[in-house]
């Protein structure tokens, strides 16, 4: 059988050199997650400053957005950290809204000391694992991985935060 | 092309796809290559087909003689599937890179 390996397949890879090193790359990107996301809609359900996007900084550490407090707080899991490697490595689970419960894809981050600082890399894979006729791969129109694939997106979870939060 | 061949995770389907690279095939064809049932691979042209990946140029007639080939507007829109993942993601690390290099150097460390 002929091995049908390509130099990308289902894996989407995006990368930027920052002129820090590592371990001011890494720390400011899972902690401070919240100040550099993009905002507004095709980024984040909650708009403004009201909600927040968390990393949890462990193994198994849950990256979210959430809004509210204690008993009044809602949360949108996007997933698990499958690896944590403080300046070297980071691997999450991506479940995005409206997949079904066992449709995850998997984004991983490296952070490489280069001469100028740092070279971050994402590579999110797994698309093949999306059922063939999932919107997000689709019939989409345009940016549907924006509207729809991200923490964005219209169930009733994601409502509801945006409910939250203009209760606030 | 060939950069999403490896867009469907299942050896049994891309190795369908593989033979239709060369040239359309019959199903039953298709079956002998891969020393599969008829009935065990139908389930994964199937999925296929629903996939938009391969087409059957004859659905009316029997299930083993049904030419299947592949079709090229599928493959098409996965790679423009992924290259929307990478500008999302492009646009994201854009965003970090302001931030990490705007921040004093305590911060952070």
């Amino acid at each position: 059988m002929t091995s049908v390996t390509s130099p990308r397949g289902d894996r989407a890879r995006a990368t930027v050199s920052v002129a820090v090193p590592p371990e001011r790359a890494f720390r400011p990107f899972t902690e401070e997650i919240k100040l550099w996301w993009r905002r507004g809609p095709r980024f984040r359900n909650v708009h403004g400053d009201q909600g927040i996007i968390c990393v949890e900084p462990r193994v198994s550490g849950r990256v979210f957005e959430s809004v509210g407090e204690g008993a009044n707080e809602i949360v949108c899991e996007v997933g698990k950290s499958k690896l944590w490697q403080p300046s070297e490595r980071l691997i999450s689970e991506w479940h995005a809204s409206n997949f079904a419960p066992d449709e995850r894809t998997e984004v991983e981050l490296t952070f490489v000391r280069s001469r100028s600082g740092t070279q971050v890399t994402v590579e999110h894979r797994g698309w093949s694992a999306i059922r063939p006729d999932h919107p997000v791969r689709h019939g989409q129109e345009d940016a549907a991985f924006m509207r729809n694939g991200t923490m964005v997106g219209r169930s009733d979870d994601l409502d509801a935060i945006a409910g939250a939060a203009r209760r606030r | 092309m060939e950069k999403t061949f490896a867009a469907l995770g299942d050896p049994t389907r891309l190795a369908v796809i593989n033979l239709l690279r060369d040239r359309p095939h019959r199903a039953g064809e298709l079956a002998s290559a891969l020393h599969m049932s008829a009935p065990a691979l139908s389930r994964h042209l199937r999925v296929l087909r629903k996939s938009g990946l391969i087409a059957d140029d004859e659905p009316d007639s029997d299930a083993r003689v049904r030419l299947y080939r592949l079709q090229p507007a599928a493959f098409a829109s996965m790679r423009d599937w992924l290259t929307e993942v990478e500008a999302f993601w492009g646009g994201q690390l854009e965003a970090f890179k302001l931030h990490a290099e705007s921040a004093p150097p305590e911060s952070g460390a």
